[in-house]
Parts: C-alpha cells; sequence; structure tokens
C-alpha cells in the first residue's frame, strides 16, 4: 500500500514541522522534472518511491517564519498511461500543471489532466506553468484561455533559463498551505499579488487577458500581504539520503 | 585542457560494427580519421551499455566526447537495427522519426525509446539555452512579467469548440 511508503501529509514532521505535498502534471517531455531541478538546483538526489512510478523531491523552506518541509512529487514516466495512479493525488495540497509552449498538442491535453486531478482533488489548487519560453519568446506575448477559464494563476516559465521558476514554486507552496489551513480564498491571495503587478493604470488594460486575473479588477482590494516563502536553496535538504 | 579535436564527419559500418568519425585536429592541423570497433554488439545488446563502455574506454573517450548523446543513441540504433535484420532505408527512416519532433504529436502514446531520443534532441536546445551556477549571468531567481507587453491570441484556443476549456 501507498501508505506504507508515503509520508503523511496531515500530520507533522518529524521536528513537529508543517509538511506539505505538491504534485506536477502535464504531457511527458513538457519539462516537469527539468522545473523541479531548477527549482532546487543541481546536485539534488530525489528519493525513489519504487513501488509506484515516481519522485519525490523534498524540499525545506520558511514560510512566515515557519518550517515547512515540501515534498514535490514528480512522475517518472507514468504519464505514459495517460492519468496517474490515485496514490500520486492522495494528500496533495496544490498541483502544478505544466504544458510546452512549443508543443501544442501539451496544451490541448491539459484539460484531460485536469480532468484527472478533479476527480480524485477537487478543490485544491492548481497553477499553469507555459515552460520553454525561452525556444520562442513570442510566446510570452500571446493568451492562452485555458488558466484563465478555470481560475488558475499562470505562468511563463523556463526551466533552461530560469524564468519564473523559483516564483511558480513559491506560490504553489503558499497555496498548498493556505488550502491545507482552510483558507477558501488560497487562490485569491495568489491572484491578488498578480494583479499587484498591474497597479500601474497603464497596465490596466491588458487585465483579463492572459489568464493571470481572474475577474479583472483595477487593483486588489487588500493590502499586499507579505507572505514571501523564504527560499533558500542552502535550505533544501535531502530525506532520499537519511 | 581544450580539447583541440573538432568533429567533421560521423558514421557506421556494419561489417564488423564499427563506430566512424572524422575530425580535424587543429593542434596539427591535420584531418584524422578515428575508427572505434563496436564488439560484442549483437542485437539483443543494450544501447546504453555500448556507450558506457566507449565512454569507459580510454582510447575512444576523448572521440566520444565529440558527439552528442543524441548523435551517438541515433548511430548505434542504425547498427543495432541492421543487427536486427532491418534494412538500412527502413532503419534511416525509423530514426528521422525519433529525432523529429512534431509539435502535434503525442508524446505519452510514444514507446519509451521514442520518447528518450525525442528529449535527447529537446536536450540539445535545452544545454544551448541554459543558464546555470558558475555563468556569469547566472540568478537564482528570475522574475520577470510579461504582461505589459502588446497581447495577441496564441491561435491555440480558437478551432475546436472546446467544451472543455
Ligand atoms: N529549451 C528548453 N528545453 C526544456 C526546458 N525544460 C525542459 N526542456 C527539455 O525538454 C525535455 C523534457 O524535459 P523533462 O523535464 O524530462 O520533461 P518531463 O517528461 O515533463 O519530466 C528535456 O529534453 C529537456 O531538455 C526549457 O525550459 N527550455
Ligand atoms: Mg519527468
Amino acid at each position: 500500500m501507498a501508505e506504507n511508503t508515503q509520508p503523511d501529509y496531515d500530520k507533522p514532521g518529524d521536528e513537529g514541522e508543517e509538511r506539505i505535498k505538491v504534485i506536477c502534471l502535464g504531457d511527458s517531455a513538457v519539462g516537469k522534472s527539468k522545473l523541479v531541478e531548477r527549482f532546487l538546483m543541481d546536485g539534488y538526489k530525489p528519493q525513489q518511491l519504487s513501488t509506484f512510478a515516481l519522485t519525490l523531491f523534498t524540499h525545506t523552506t520558511e514560510v512566515d517564519g515557519k518550517k515547512v518541509t515540501v515534498d514535490f512529487w514528480d512522475t517518472a514516466g507514468q504519464e505514459r498511461f495517460n492519468s496517474m495512479h490515485p496514490s500520486y493525488y492522495h494528500q496533495a495540497q496544490a498541483c502544478i500543471l505544466v504544458f510546452d509552449c512549443t508543443r501544442k498538442i501539451t496544451y490541448k491535453n491539459l484539460p484531460e489532466w485536469l480532468k484527472d486531478l478533479r476527480t480524485y482533488r477537487p478543490e485544491i489548487p492548481c497553477l499553469c506553468a507555459a515552460n520553454k519560453i525561452d525556444e520562442d519568446m513570442s510566446m510570452t506575448q500571446k493568451t492562452f484561455a485555458f488558466a484563465k477559464k478555470h481560475s488558475m494563476p499562470f505562468y511563463f516559465v523556463s526551466a533552461a533559463d530560469g524564468t519564473n521558476v523559483v516564483k511558480l514554486f513559491r506560490d504553489s507552496i503558499r497555496a498548498a498551505l493556505a488550502y491545507k489551513h482552510n483558507s477558501t480564498d488560497f487562490m485569491d491571495e495568489i491572484m491578488k499579488e498578480l494583479e499587484n503587478f498591474e497597479l500601474d493604470p497603464k497596465y490596466n488594460s491588458k487585465l483579463n487577458q492572459d489568464g493571470t486575473q481572474r475577474n479583472g479588477k483595477d487593483s486588489p482590494d487588500e493590502e499586499d500581504v507579505d507572505r514571501e516563502a523564504k527560499d533558500d536553496k542552502n535550505n533544501t535538504t535531502d530525506t532520499g539520503q537519511s | 585542457m581544450a580539447d583541440t579535436l573538432q568533429l567533421l564527419k560521423c558514421g557506421v559500418r556494419f561489417e564488423p560494427p564499427t563506430l566512424v568519425l572524422s575530425y580535424k585536429d587543429w593542434k596539427s592541423g591535420k584531418l584524422r580519421r578515428r575508427s572505434m570497433p563496436l564488439r560484442n554488439f549483437n542485437k539483443n545488446t543494450g544501447i546504453d551499455r555500448i556507450i558506457e563502455d566507449l565512454n569507459s574506454n580510454p582510447r575512444h573517450s576523448r572521440f566520444i566526447r565529440l558527439l552528442s548523446s543524441a548523435q551517438l543513441q541515433r548511430l548505434l540504433t542504425i547498427v543495432k537495427d541492421k543487427l536486427s535484420g532491418l534494412s538500412l532505408e527502413a532503419s534511416i527512416a525509423r530514426n528521422n522519426a525519433m529525432d523529429t519532433i512534431n509539435p502535434e504529436e503525442n508524446l505519452n502514446r510514444v514507446d519509451p525509446e521514442t520518447l528518450q531520443r525525442k528529449k535527447l534532441i529537446m536536450d540539445t536546445s535545452f544545454e544551448q539555452k541554459r543558464k546555470k551556477p558558475g555563468d556569469p549571468d547566472f540568478q537564482y531567481n528570475v522574475e520577470v512579467d510579461f504582461e505589459t507587453a502588446v497581447v495577441e491570441t496564441s491561435g491555440w484556443d480558437s478551432e475546436e469548440s472546446d467544451m472543455d476549456f
């Protein structure tokens, strides 16, 4: 059973710290593994859960002064079966949904992945990322309706040159924590963060066109809350070795 | 030590199975050819093992390094196809298909060998675009806000009725 090998994400970790689970989804070869590796940086040895075709990257960070242990779950080729083993979704608190902006088919398959996700985790926050923008920067000037339609925050990223990778993962950590703490507005928080970039009135005309804004409000109706996940790559721990 | 060798051509011979590289040695200015016999290679041999052997062979590794992983994998696959009785034409066609990225092709449905080959092709451009620690312009956190740019539709949403979208 999965329970023998999976940590229990509803319980605190060994040192009483918060534990969360963030999963990556998307087609084969969109760059899910490269994105996780870029966030955690080189030299990181993941833990293989041999029972299932998946890889687990454990990362320790601090959010609002509190220690948090985050497990990023990555597939190890299970995408080939077009859906994941239920244990992959078990207790996940956030999902990063990735497509490859050089391959349209991977965008077209997003609804399938979302459907699979929602079968097991109807409510968890999901963040959408268009990877490989380094291959074609003109893609960053285009709109992709999927994320907006499903009220997901949207990120243009590149695992190769690092663009927005850290932001994507830090946001996913915050979303997972907010979900875990039963906050009803976890997504709103991220949406507002994104809107804060747009405070300059001359940018407001662009609101709502790229899926990063939920409802195209001109300004946030709340103060900018400093909830930055204080990530530090030196903080990364490797449970695979212990 | 900077390598003075520049790869010009690579190919294979079938009898006996041999990897052949022609290269220029800039130190001497000479054009040279290097033949590397692929010993104990039969239709059941794993290509990964052959690659390991070549890389760990002190006489060959310097030349093997001149090839990209994608090139090496391709050449050895052509030899293996031949050993398995496939015609050269059929093998080249099959290898060309594996080495081509088609944006409409669903890579969830291809066999593991094809997926690995396509990833090797993708790796080549990934490595070109890559910024890694130690590079002068490397930064861990790179945040770019693209929303200020002029926005047009991707065209990826339009053609179907998009029930799910
Ligand atoms: N140019 C470029 N290539 C990438 C990027 N991310 C991944 N790749 C390439 O895409 C291929 C698939 O990446 P991988 O992480 O294995 O995808 P996964 O199957 O979704 O885990 C690899 O060959 C990478 O070299 C990126 O940001 N830019
Ligand atoms: Mg992967």
